[in-house]
């Protein structure tokens, strides 16, 4: 069978990025405004974006969830404001020295960092992570950086495989040969670099399960690509590092989840970003990502009726609904991203039918049926969700 | 049979639902816009105890949603320690039972029945089961809740898990609710929650109104107050009839062990100096000449028992006969005796109650918690001592004030019981009564309807005295009218001298050292910044207070404020 891809690299649209220096400079640029501002004897501030829901908007253009202009200023010389004015500052020079030594902290070492007793009264600096936690947003927000950048580490979730090279501080070494584990995507990719991708594009996939079966069945090297496993909700690491290989080396990405309102959401969530994060959008987004399954059209198309599974909560039209998953799809089907006929279909058939498909459910064909057939027919005929 | 089980069913369905209905007054369920803010009442009282017990920093967001004519949705949301699973229906059912009212604890929960009776009003009106959000920190449950008005219990009708990847914790609960009415007046949510704020100051409450408006009181301290604690009642404020009561039923076998043991401020040799003062007391009773024994009982209320006693022939003899009484078993005590007793704490004296019982706001939290909402010019709190009243109940009154600045229009009151704000039948209530008795004339007020002026009053109590079944007006009580006077008298002096300049001065030099203070730390950060020297910078900032503080007498800060009440 001769086989037609219909996937392959494209023209990288970022560069690489990372850039201790402009960091520091930021740094250096808003501790200077402070000191020029008090040096004039004015009352010296910081103008930070204000975070939360009505700070935050759809952009149809860029398509991304973004954050709105929105600010708070955060003075000196106010009674209100001096203590977090202070933690600013104080927090902004541990990163400065972080970044400067090339060192990486967790957000928990910096609280301790930074949390002593200020002298001659019985107050400190820092009472409580719950403290320093918000200032380091705050810093993301108002300069602009990932935390990533500021040497702050995030959780660590996630592992990838497939054959390409990744260049890790002194580390070298191919992705596809470190054992059928592949390697653990760590809590800040930003210092990460590729210097050799022998694949086509990349597979997210939801469950370490289904990545584990596409590995064993020697998917990734027979399809040339590269095997993202999530483990549920994407961690921050991992978007950004979906986001830098699409844009900076112009892989094709394609997400594989559970067929139900989970599963789409986190689909949703590596396309256009999370309210949370809203600010990070355009760094850890990826809005080009499709999505390949799993769809309620599979369940007809593979004969898959006899292992769905029924959706949670209560249905629409029932009393007391709906709820629970129900609830969650009607959501989705009010997402801006999701306003696209195929979509729409995808997500009045599952409330119609109350029906979940899961990945594995693919098992009920054979083990390698999702290798062997599903995906690369899906994929190679271009048959993807928006 | 089976008709008579039917009509008993039917019967017991009514009488919980007729209970609702008949004591609606009671649970704070009359009215349109009150029965919605005794749901909101209920619901941030539990986040705060929650939160409190738990030592989080409340992040309280209560949201209004309007659904229909006379029909909303209640949100409340909070980061509290979450409810465990299997105590879900124990603490949204628990209809009707055992209240806090009997035990000597100070809480917020006096009114009403708790959140079961919010859960039952929206199940009432609405016929819609409440739904309940709540993690751990493990998985997220999703539960709906209704009463069973037939067991009279919580009663889950669905249940779902959730996974919790960020493990989140903390509670959200949506009620439906009809019959009931959003308005912006000094009855409804948006004030109740104001003045929540200002006696919770470490809490950070949001409330999002029907239009979406978003309104934010931040927090403005870091100090969570402990939860309160039981407490044994004080020998000053006891009556013969609680010591009689409480020698029925003790378990201690003696007297002594029983006085020793249930009451606070008593010792061993407390009770020594009780058999003498009783002692005393027979004796000067057997004293025929009026005039010697109005002399004697002086004496023995200065404190000269002893000399009192030797006074008398024989009176070893009395004493020994005394001293049998704290010998005996506690059911033993009579009435006469327990009399004696309670005549002879009079006399004695006793440390003061212990305040661990009480959990008053505190000055310096008041203080913040006025600054932090109103914004005032000038602001000052007063923490009186605790005090009894009448039987044995200690309670305690604090006064804060504000003036100035933010504060819009004429005089108010803001009235508290244990911290939760009252709102209703304020004429009634023996705060406004002590409020309207201060001259304030002679504290440079000459008008108080037109001056700026916020008058809190916090009565704390394990047992507030409230009049009528609303529990939204406290007694006029000699004892606490006497406590709020002072109290107010206390603040409105420090307003005079602030008024007259001397304060102004002192506080600002209490407001420059909260600048100055940090200081130290902002020069260093700055300094490995920008590479300036540290001294050098210190000395910019210094500099910088300095002349602002110097060029103005009255400080207004820049115009600003983090906090944005958009609309």
């Amino acid at each position: 069978m001769p086989k037609s891809k219909a996937l392959k690299r494209e023209k990288p649209k970022e560069k690489f990025s990372y850039d201790p220096q402009k960091v520091l400079r930021k740094l250096e640029e808003y501790g200077r405004n402070v000191l020029e501002a008090i040096k004039a004897g004015k009352n010296p501030y910081f103008d930070i974006p204000m975070r939360g829901l009505n700070n935050v908007y759809f952009d149809e253009r860029s398509r991304l969830i973004k954050m709105g202009d929105k600010l708070s200023r955060r003075y000196f010389l106010n009674v209100a404001h001096a203590r977090k004015f202070m933690q600013t500052l104080l927090i902004m020079a541990y990163v400065k020295r972080l970044v400067a030594e090339g060192k990486h902290a967790s957000l928990r070492e910096a609280y301790y960092a930074n949390k002593h007793t200020i002298p001659g009264t019985k107050e400190n600096t820092f009472e409580d992570q719950r403290e320093s936690d918000p200032i380091i947003e705050d810093l993301e927000r108002m300069l602009g950086v990932l935390r990533e950048e500021m040497h702050i580490t995030a959780d660590r979730r996630g592992y990838i495989y497939g054959d390409i090279v990744i260049r890790d501080g002194e580390d070298e070494f191919n992705a596809s040969k470190l054992g059928s584990g592949g390697w653990a995507v760590p809590g800040t990719v930003e210092h990460i670099q590729f210097p050799e991708i022998n694949v086509d594009y990349a597979l997210v996939v939801e469950t370490a399960a289904m990545a584990d079966r596409l590995i064993e069945e020697k998917f990734p090297k027979r399809e040339k690509a590269l095997i993202i496993a999530t483990q549920g909700q994407a961690s921050r690491g991992v978007r950004r590092l979906i986001h830098r290989l699409h844009y900076e080396e112009g892989l094709p990405i394609i997400v594989f989840t559970d067929g139900d309102p989970y599963g789409w959401y986190i689909y949703s969530t590596i396309k256009q970003g999370s309210i949370n994060l809203a600010y990070l959008s355009d760094k850890l987004a990826t809005p080009e990502a499709r999505f390949v399954g799993m769809t309620m059209d599979d369940i007809k198309r593979y004969g898959l009726e006899n292992v769905t599974e029924k959706l949670k909560g209560i249905p629409p039209n029932k009393k007391g609904g709906p709820t629970g998953d129900y609830k969650r799809i009607l959501e989705e089907m009010e997402y801006p991203w999701f306003q696209n006929k195929e979509w729409q279909r995808q997500l009045k058939l599952a409330l119609s039918w109350g029906v979940r498909i899961e990945q594995q459910a693919l098992a009920n064909k054979s083990l390698e049926f999702v290798a062997k057939e599903y995906l690369p027919e899906k994929i190679n005929s271009g048959d993807l969700l928006p | 049979m089976a008709e008579a089980s039917q009509l008993f069913k039917e019967f017991k369905v009514q009488s919980v639902s007729e209970f609702f209905r008949r004591n609606a007054a009671m649970l704070g369920y009359t009215g349109k816009v009150r029965s919605l803010t005794t749901v909101v009442h209920e619901a941030v009282t539990n986040s705060l105890d929650a939160c409190e017990e738990a030592g989080i920093p409340p992040y309280i967001r209560v949201e209004i949603e309007e659904l229909g004519k006379e029909h909303y949705k209640v949100v409340v949301e909070d980061n509290g320690p979450g409810i465990p699973e299997k105590y879900i229906t124990h603490v949204f059912g628990k209809m009707l039972a055992g209240t806090k009212a009997h035990r000597n604890i100070q809480s917020r929960g006096q009114q009403g029945i708790g959140i079961s009776g919010a859960v039952m009003f929206a199940q009432i009106t609405s016929g819609k089961a409440t739904r309940v959000i709540t993690s751990t920190g493990d998985e997220i449950i999703e539960a709906w809740v209704k009463i069973d008005v037939d067991k009279n219990e919580g009663k889950i009708v669905k249940k779902e898990k959730h996974p919790n990847p960020d493990n989140w914790h903390g509670t959200r609960i949506e009620l439906e609710v009809k019959n009931v009415k959003y308005i912006r007046s000094k009855q409804g949510v948006y004030w109740y929650l104001k003045l929540t704020a200002i006696a919770n100051p470490h809490a950070h409450i949001e409330l999002i109104e029907p239009d979406g408006r978003l309104i934010v009181f931040p927090r403005s301290s870091d100090e969570i107050p402990e939860p309160p604690v039981e407490m044994k009642p004080h020998p000053k404020g006891v009556l013969t009839d609680d010591v009689y009561r409480m020698a029925k039923k003790t378990k201690r076998t003696t007297v002594r062990r029983f006085l020793v043991g249930e009451f606070s401020r008593i010792s061993d040799k407390k009770v020594d100096e009780l058999v003498e003062y009783i002692a005393a007391l027979r004796l000067i009773k057997t004293v025929e000449d009026k005039s010697v024994q109005e002399q004697l009982y002086e004496r023995l209320m200065n404190g000269e028992v002893k000399a009192v006693l030797r006074s008398f022939k024989g009176y070893t003899k009395v004493v020994k006969q005394v001293e049998k009484i704290m010998e005996k078993p506690p059911e033993k005590l009579t009435w006469h005796e327990a009399e004696e007793i309670v005549e002879a704490f009079k006399y004695m004296k006793f440390l003061a109650p212990p305040t661990h019982g009480l959990r008053p706001i505190g000055e310096e939290n008041i203080e913040k918690g006025l600054m932090g909402i109103l914004k005032p010019e000038f602001v000052t709190a007063v923490t009186r001592p605790p005090k009894v009243y009448s039987g044995g109940i200690p309670f305690q009154v604090e006064v804060g004030l504000a003036y100035g600045g933010e504060i819009q229009g004429g005089f108010d009151l803001l009235r508290y019981a244990n911290r939760v704000p009252l709102l209703f039948d304020a004429g009634s209530c023996v705060t406004t009564q002590a409020a309207r008795s201060i001259d304030w004339k002679r504290y440079r007020i000459d008008d108080p309807d037109r001056t700026p002026l916020v008058l809190m009053v916090n009565v704390v109590s394990v047992h507030v005295p409230y009049t009528g079944t609303g529990k939204q007006s406290i007694a006029s009580i000699d004892e606490i009218y006497n406590e709020i006077r002072l109290a107010i008298m206390d603040v409105a002096r420090r307003l005079q001298t602030y008024l007259s300049g001397k304060h102004r001065r002192l506080y600002q030099v209490k407001r420059k050292k909260t600048f100055e203070k940090y200081v130290p730390e902002i020069a260093r950060a700055l300094s490995i910044l920008t590479g300036e020297p540290e001294e050098r910078i210190r000395k910019y900032f210094l500099q910088f207070i300095e002349s602002h503080f110097a060029s103005k007498e009255l400080v207004s800060e820049g115009t600003a404020v983090e906090v944005v009440e958009d609309a």
